[in-house]
């Protein structure tokens, strides 16, 4: 097995050996079980018919010849389904909170009217057999009115362009309120006073599909007042309350089984229009109802994340010194505000002068929303080369100006431990920076030019509530009850070992029990790269209170069990908690035909103690592959004159493919803090965050030109070089 | 260059070329797949466009043969259903997935008389008499095959969603070619897609099992 390198920690007994998943076998045989392999008896399939057109108001739905189709046995619309989508549309777009979603100015139903972009849902249909249900959606007779459509944000905010709500195009924030997200720190303005040069450079990043390989799907089905959903969720305890919420039940009444789920990555927390369209169906029809999106349903009718417009000014003085930083910036949310909108990255400087304001805007694409670090990526890409642009003309290493400007612990923002210099020089040193870097810029002869980036992440590792019960019976056998879904990183494993560890026993006396609102307990979601340290610690707690107890009763004998469970509230006592990484990667760009080939891509990451290092490896890996993808290939892009999207599906949005793939390295460099579970961080999110600044940032080395606008395409590389 | 549109009971007699990266690459799997299909999924994946639908909702149906991973099957079935939903839905062998149905991500591949196909981009009727291998069949008398146990030793599977997938075009791979490189896995396997990104421990997972000695 290729292994991760890792210094700095020793293995315990369990956690930190190289450990294969515990349902390893279910994945290799075809057993796992997915949400389309259920089959319950009398299922119906259901679909949904979709908008054509970018942004028109429906004058007339006629279901009757549909309707009449034999096998077809319920269809709903926005006349008869009025079921408000509350996580599909809340004003701050921040999730989890009930009162945010009371108090949300622009409502998203399962059915809108008018229909606000191309893919926006109309009807469904539930009939016999899912080819019958298609053809009745083309029996459906939609009459539109079209409406003026705006596509770009900037485009969106300008006068006179047409508005997609009442209040206009610019998102409210949670209170409601029609003003754009500010973060304003020190004067900035006195800041750019000082400063001896300003660097202003407009940045763009395009919309990047999820693309999870399983396409969306959710199979509901009633009994009595009890809706069972089997659907793939990265948050069943948040899907079952936001379901229970929209559809007027209380959370017992929900069941969500969620257990094997292809990827996600992001567009699967809390409850999706397609739980909602299906039980409301499933309700109907007196039957359980499997509904399927298309892949090209999932690329139009689910998210991505959000394109964004960032304009930045910088002012540095001649000694290096960033003396202000402001942005202003657009991020295209689509018709819905599904989430922030946000846009990270600025604040990694210590520079005291900073003004950030962001714009979530309207438009009439597809809706955008959370992917794998949401805020992240398109803003350190933008930060990050506006950093190394300076840097390079100013005739600085970026490594060092980075060194000299990084934000580090103070007394007033002390973190648990800080790891940001080490992970960059060792990087640095493994990759053989200062050899691979070209200190003038496309400064290779011939058209064939090789160059070297940098780009590096502190993000979030703070700790917070969740839930887990563990058992044990009279022949010490251990049951772990924890409401995670294992969505691809290895949480079930992951949340054994732990267990395993606490309990001081070997992982095989550990049974995972996962991915059942009815047997679990509540569990944060797969999101936020929480699982690990969040419901992680609550199953330290939770072993540690089964083994208080039997010190106290000793262990269970007959038919007895013993039950630890613990829900704690855990805090970093006021420390700053993050996870560090630094990414150097080395391209060779074609420049006759504008290919870039990734030649070299050395990571290093301080995730804390690393609990299973083969899966953790390959969370590094699959992120970083995923943050090429963004760099160099995917966008969805649109006809502005028609406000049809172009590209979706894989082979459009030329994902990449196995020939594509350099070899990742990944170093872990291991600390325990002290705080989460024996030290554990965060890591499912890190590797990307970086990895499209890095590619960015080696390509304008490579070239010469500072291509400023993602993904890097092979049409942008041939017009900088023209 | 091979057709991957009609493979019949009768091509037995092509082999794959994995050294050449232009004989699997996923465009000509889409330029070679039957343009009707992808024509129609493409017109009718939002509903709309679809002007020649019928007032009857049923379909043709024709009767056909399989055998599948060793055992014989005599079905009915619809003209419409493609290998994939007879597989998955008449047969329940649910290992074989769908991530696009449509000749983009190599999620349904399975073994058809021995050559990887997009089962999602094949007709039924065209599989008649043929002889099928999906990913329930690869393990004997619940023996992993050296390839499975590469997966479960490798981490082959993040989500396992495009696992079945990856491991039906390794099969094929190892047993043309046992000890492949990197690079001929790379180029094998470049019609399976994998959004989880995990293609560095697929390949390896497909070298070590090459190492250990073929996958049959
Ligand atoms: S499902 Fe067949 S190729 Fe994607
Ligand atoms: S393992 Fe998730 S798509 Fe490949």
């Amino acid at each position: 097995m290729s292994q991760a390198n890792r210094r700095g920690l020793d293995p315990l007994s369990v956690i930190g050996n190289d450990t294969p998943r515990v349902d390893a076998i279910e994945r290799v045989t075809g057993q796992a079980k997915f949400t389309r392999d259920w089959k319950l008896p009398g299922m119906l399939f259901a679909r949904v018919l979709r908008s054509p057109h970018p942004h028109a108001r429906i004058v007339s739905v006629d279901t009757s010849a549909a309707a009449a189709l034999p096998g077809v046995v319920s269809i709903i619309t926005h006349e008869d389904a009025q079921v408000v989508w509350g996580a599909g549309s809340i004003n701050g777009g921040r999730q989890y909170n009930d009162p945010t979603k009371d108090a949300t100015l622009h409502r998203r139903y399962i059915f809108n009217n008018p229909v606000r972009f191309v893919g926006d849902s109309v009807a469904a249909v539930a009939a016999t057999d899912r080819h019958i249900a298609e053809q009745a959606l083309a029996l459906i007779e939609v009459e539109y009115e079209q409406l003026p459509f705006v596509l770009e944000p900037e485009e969106a905010l300008a006068d006179g362009a047409p508005q997609i709500w009442p209040e206009g195009n610019l998102a409210p924030d949670f209170r409601g309120n029609l003003e754009p997200m500010v973060s304003d720190q020190g004067d900035v303005e006195a800041g750019f006073d000082e400063a001896d040069q300003i660097f202003e450079t407009r940045y763009e990043t395009g919309f990047i599909h999820n693309a999870q390989m399983e396409p969306r799907c959710s199979l509901a089905s009633w009994e009595g007042d009890k809706l069972t959903l089997y659907t793939p969720s990265q948050g069943i305890s948040n899907c079952r309350h936001d379901t229970a919420r929209d559809l007027g039940l209380m959370d017992h009444q929900v069941r969500i089984v969620a257990q094997y789920m292809g990827g996600g990555f992001g567009n699967k927390n809390q409850n999706q229009d397609a739980d909602l369209i299906a039980a409301t169906l499933s309700r109907r029809a007196g039957a359980p109802v499997m509904l399927e999106y298309s892949r090209r349903e999932d690329w139009l009718g689910v998210h991505g994340r959000w394109p964004t417009v960032q304009y930045y000014k910088v002012g540095v003085r001649d000694d290096g010194e960033i003396t202000a930083i402001q942005m202003r910036a657009y991020s295209g949310m689509g018709p819905y505000r599904k989430n922030s909108g946000g846009i990270s990255g600025m604040d990694y400087y210590r520079c005291p002068n900073r003004l950030r304001e962001i714009h979530p805007v309207y438009t009439n694409r597809t809706t955008s929303g959370n992917f794998r670090a949401p805020s992240e990526p398109h803003g350190v890409y933008g930060v990050e080369n506006m950093m190394d642009d300076i840097a390079y003309r100013m005739g600085i290493d970026p490594v060092e100006f980075t060194l000299q400007n990084v934000r580090r612990p103070t007394d007033d923002r002390p973190y648990t431990n800080y790891s940001l210099d080490e992970v960059i020089e060792e990087g640095a040193q493994q990759f053989n920076w200062s050899a691979r870097r070209r200190s003038t810029p496309g400064s290779d002869e011939g058209p064939i030019k090789r160059g070297a980036g940098f780009s590096f992440m502190m993000f979030r590792a703070g700790l917070g509530t969740s839930s887990a019960i563990v058992r044990v019976d009279a022949n010490e056998q251990y049951t772990l009850y924890v409401g995670v879904t294992d969505i691809g990183p290895g949480a079930k494993t992951t949340m054994g070992m732990i267990a395993a560890e606490a309990l001081g026993v070997p992982l095989s006396q550990v049974d995972v029990v996962w991915g059942d609102t009815d047997r679990c307990p509540y569990s944060v979601g797969e999101s936020g790269s929480r699982t690990t340290i969040m419901t992680g610690y609550a199953v330290v707690q939770a072993a540690e209170d089964l083994k208080e107890q039997i010190a106290s009763r000793g262990m269970p004998s007959g038919a007895g069990v013993l039950i630890g469970s613990a829900t704690p509230v855990p805090s970093t006592d006021g420390k700053v908690r993050q996870c560090f990484g630094a990414h150097f990667v080395e391209v060779e760009v074609d420049t006759r035909i504008g290919t870039t080939r990734i030649l070299k891509y050395t990571t290093v990451h301080e995730s804390g103690r690393i609990i299973n290092p083969t899966t953790a490896r390959d969370q590094i890996r699959g992120a970083v592959i995923q943050g090429i993808g963004q760099a160099l290939h995917e966008n969805l892009l649109y006809d502005p004159r028609s406000g049809q999207p172009l590209t979706p599906g894989y082979y459009r949005a030329r994902h990449l493919t196995h020939m594509d793939i350099p070899e990742i390295e990944v170093t872990f460099i291991e600390v325990d803090d002290g705080y989460g579970p024996f030290g554990a961080k965060t890591a499912g999110e890190s590797g990307i965050i970086l990895a499209p600044a890095a590619v960015a940032n080696a390509i304008a080395n490579a070239t010469g030109r500072r291509m400023t606008s993602l993904p890097i395409t092979r049409d942008k590389i041939l017009g900088a070089m023209a | 260059m091979r057709d991957k549109s009609k493979p019949g009971p009768s091509e037995t007699d092509s082999s794959v070329n994995y050294l050449d990266p232009k004989a699997q690459s996923r465009r000509d799997f889409l330029e070679g797949t039957g343009a009707a299909v992808v024509a129609t999924a493409a017109a009718s994946s939002l509903g709309v466009g679809v002007a020649s639908a019928q007032e009857s909702s049923r379909s043709a149906r024709s009767a056909i043969s399989l055998t599948v991973n060793g055992v014989d099957h005599s079905l009915e079935v619809d003209d419409r259903w493609t290998l994939v939903e007879v597989l998955r839905d008449q047969l329940d062998l649910t290992g074989t997935k769908i991530g696009c149905n449509r000749s983009e991500c190599g999620a349904c591949t399975v073994l058809m008389n021995g050559q990887p196909v997009y089962s999602c981009s094949q007709l039924a009727v065209w599989a008649d008499g043929a002889d099928v291998r999906t990913v329930e069949g690869l393990a004997l008398n619940g023996q992993l095959s050296p390839l499975q146990q590469a997966f479960v030793d490798n981490n082959g599977p993040q989500c396992g969603f495009c696992t079945p997938g990856q491991l039906m075009t390794a099969t094929a791979l190892l047993q043309d070619n046992p000890s492949p490189t990197a690079a001929e896995v790379q180029s094998a396997l470049v019609g399976n897609l994998c959004r989880c990104s995990n293609y560095n421990a697929i390949v390896e997972a497909v070298v070590a099992a090459g190492d250990q000695g073929g996958a049959a």
